[in-house]
């Protein structure tokens, strides 16, 4: 006797048919690798030039791989004054950010208005890069850490309350619903509730900011805003690659330490 | 019965405030911080007398910049920027290709150790420092062009991109990848089968996220001379034409706003897989909150 075996319909043993969506990306490769020549010929791309400027950038780099280290007491001040800037940054845009973040987040300011004017602000201060605020300060103000600082505090702000805002938007919002509930202002129960809350964010975002700063005041000197960019501009003015091989190595250290200290920091933080 | 009831003698009474726990470590550390601060303020050269005029100063070159700024100019600052984007795309383009497979190379579970550290090395080494200092490393090379600009942004952007990079791959779910190892696979077959398809849609929005901090980058690159913005700002602070220099400052924002926009609706359509314009306060219902957060932390450091 045999037993009849369940057969598996034809169609089931067919394949799923692909969704043809291959069209969709022939379209959008063909588009980027027009933008792509398009802006190559832009910016005159021209790999050719490497090779041809061999001779001259393996000298370069010769002297570039030997970092005169005799150099390095005359860098100390303006490696000071760089971390200076930076401390100086970051605890002064951490006092002006605080209240703004509570402007700029739905969750601690009800009105309307003065919400999108807050965020609409920084939005314009967070879309000029820290070196063009530099660039302009040293006109303004005249050279020196002065320039670097402000810049530095503008581009801070920027990124604290953005950052901060947000968490502040994620937050649990029931303890301020209680303090409104019992009577409080929104001041009042922004400051009770929320403030605690958001601090273990806040320190994160400002100390986050601050790794930020030691990169970022590193090259505002380029353009005359103090600390260590002052001197790669003098270096490389004049040829010094071994010099600026020495700076390079001491931002190097420098941002790994700071980066280290701080991301410890932040994780007990998180915790 | 009642005694049951009757609160042990070394129990605070339930009237009394709980004692606030005394942080010494905490305490330690704030007083450090201050102390950091303090000294900081002491010692660096800046003469804080001169910032009482600061703010009169600063209405002034306000309505130097901007009441009006010259509009004639608009053109050559379009042309600035325009150069500047320019800039940033090849950048980033040539960081994606570069960084793309050194970042398989990286990833726990795909290469070897001794391949993977020394890739992770080279990535936290890029990453320290700036684009600005690459570009004046690149200089002696290439000369004063924009493409040296190109080069610099993408030599930067290999370092981020990398590092996300083997990030969102070792995030993926194991599932698919067992599956494509226990039918034979080989490891390429894991790449692409495997991992690929789980992390494409992160790895897409990393790279337009790169572009972003590209654009911004780009403006700064041109101050030592690649071109573009950073060229336009300095020949006309140099001389002192402000109101060039506002109509200049206005474009880039417009631009840089208009781009991240683009750019973050397509991010949110890639990841979500639905059009919405993102605004500043949007909320993050992540799929991967640790690495995205990351992406925009790392994303607002030019």
């Amino acid at each position: 006797m045999s037993t009849p075996t369940r057969r598996t319909p034809d169609h089931a043993l067919q394949r799923p048919q692909k969704p043809r969506s291959a069209w969709k990306a022939v379209l959008a490769l063909i588009a980027l690798a027009v933008i792509t020549v398009w802006c190559a010929i832009g910016v005159g791309v021209d790999f050719g030039a490497i090779a041809r400027n061999w001779n001259n950038a393996s000298g370069t780099l010769l002297q570039l791989a030997q970092p005169d280290y005799a150099f390095f007491p005359k860098t100390l001040t303006a490696l000071g004054e760089t971390v200076e800037m930076a401390v100086i940054a970051t605890a002064v845009s951490a006092v002006i950010s605080l209240p703004i973040s509570f402007l700029a987040s739905r969750a601690t300011n009800p009105h309307g208005p003065l919400l999108a004017a807050t965020r609409l602000v920084i939005n314009v201060i967070r879309a000029v890069p820290d070196i063009l605020y530099a660039a302009i300060l040293v006109s303004v103000v005249g050279t020196g850490a002065i320039s670097g600082v402000i810049a530095l505090i503008l581009f801070d702000i920027g990124i604290i309350v953005k950052l901060v805002s947000e968490s502040l938007d994620g937050l649990d919002r029931g303890p301020q619903e209680a303090s409104l509930a019992a009577g409080g202002t929104w001041v009042q129960a922004d400051r009770v509730a929320i403030l605690p809350l958001a601090m273990p964010a806040f320190v994160s975002q400002t100390l986050y900011t601050f790794e930020l700063n030691i990169r970022a005041s590193t090259v505002i000197g380029l353009v005359g805003a103090g600390g260590l960019g002052v001197l790669i501009d003098n270096v490389r003015t004049f040829y010094l690659y071994h010099y600026l091989s020495l700076i390079i190595l001491e931002i190097l250290i420098l941002v790994v330490v700071i980066e280290f200290v701080s991301s410890t920091l932040r994780n007990r933080l998180a915790r | 019965m009642s005694t049951a009831l009757k609160p042990e003698r070394n129990v605070a009474s339930p009237m009394e405030r709980p004692v606030k726990p005394r942080r010494w470590g905490t305490k330690i550390v704030w007083l450090v911080v201050t102390v950091i601060v303090v000294v900081a303020f002491w010692n660096v050269d800046i003469n804080w007398a001169s910032l009482t005029n600061f703010p009169a100063n600063a209405w002034k070159y306000l309505k130097l910049l901007f009441a009006p700024p010259d509009w004639s100019k608009t053109g050559q600052a379009l042309d600035a920027t325009l150069l500047s984007v320019q800039m940033a795309w090849i950048g980033s383009v040539i960081g994606i290709i570069v960084s793309f497979p050194l970042s398989f190379l990286a990833t726990r579970g795909l290469a070897p150790i001794f391949v993977r550290w020394p890739m992770r090395g080279l990535f936290a080494i890029i990453r320290a420092v700036p684009e600005v200092v690459i570009a004046v490393l690149i200089l002696s090379v290439t000369g004063l062009t924009p493409f040296t600009g190109a080069l610099a942004l993408g030599v930067g952007s290999i370092g981020t991109l990398g590092k996300w990079g083997y990030e969102s791959f070792e995030s993926v779910e194991p599932g698919p990848l067992e599956a494509v190892r226990a039918s034979g696979g080989s490891r390429w077959q894991i790449m692409r089968w495997g991992v690929w398809p789980q992390a494409q849609p992160e790895v897409f929005a990393f790279w337009l996220y790169r572009f972003e901090i590209n654009v911004r980058a780009s403006a700064i690159l041109g101050l030592i001379g690649a071109g573009g913005i950073g060229k336009m700002l300095t020949d006309n602070t140099q001389y002192r034409i402000w109101n060039a220099v506002g109509i200049l400052l206005i474009i880039v924002i417009v631009v840089t706003m208009i781009i991240d926009q683009i750019s973050g609706a397509i991010r949110h359509r890639i990841i979500y897989g639905s059009w919405k314009i993102v605004g500043f306060g949007r909320r993050r219902k992540s799929l991967n909150v640790a690495t995205k957060n990351n992406a925009t932390r790392e994303g607002l450091n030019e």
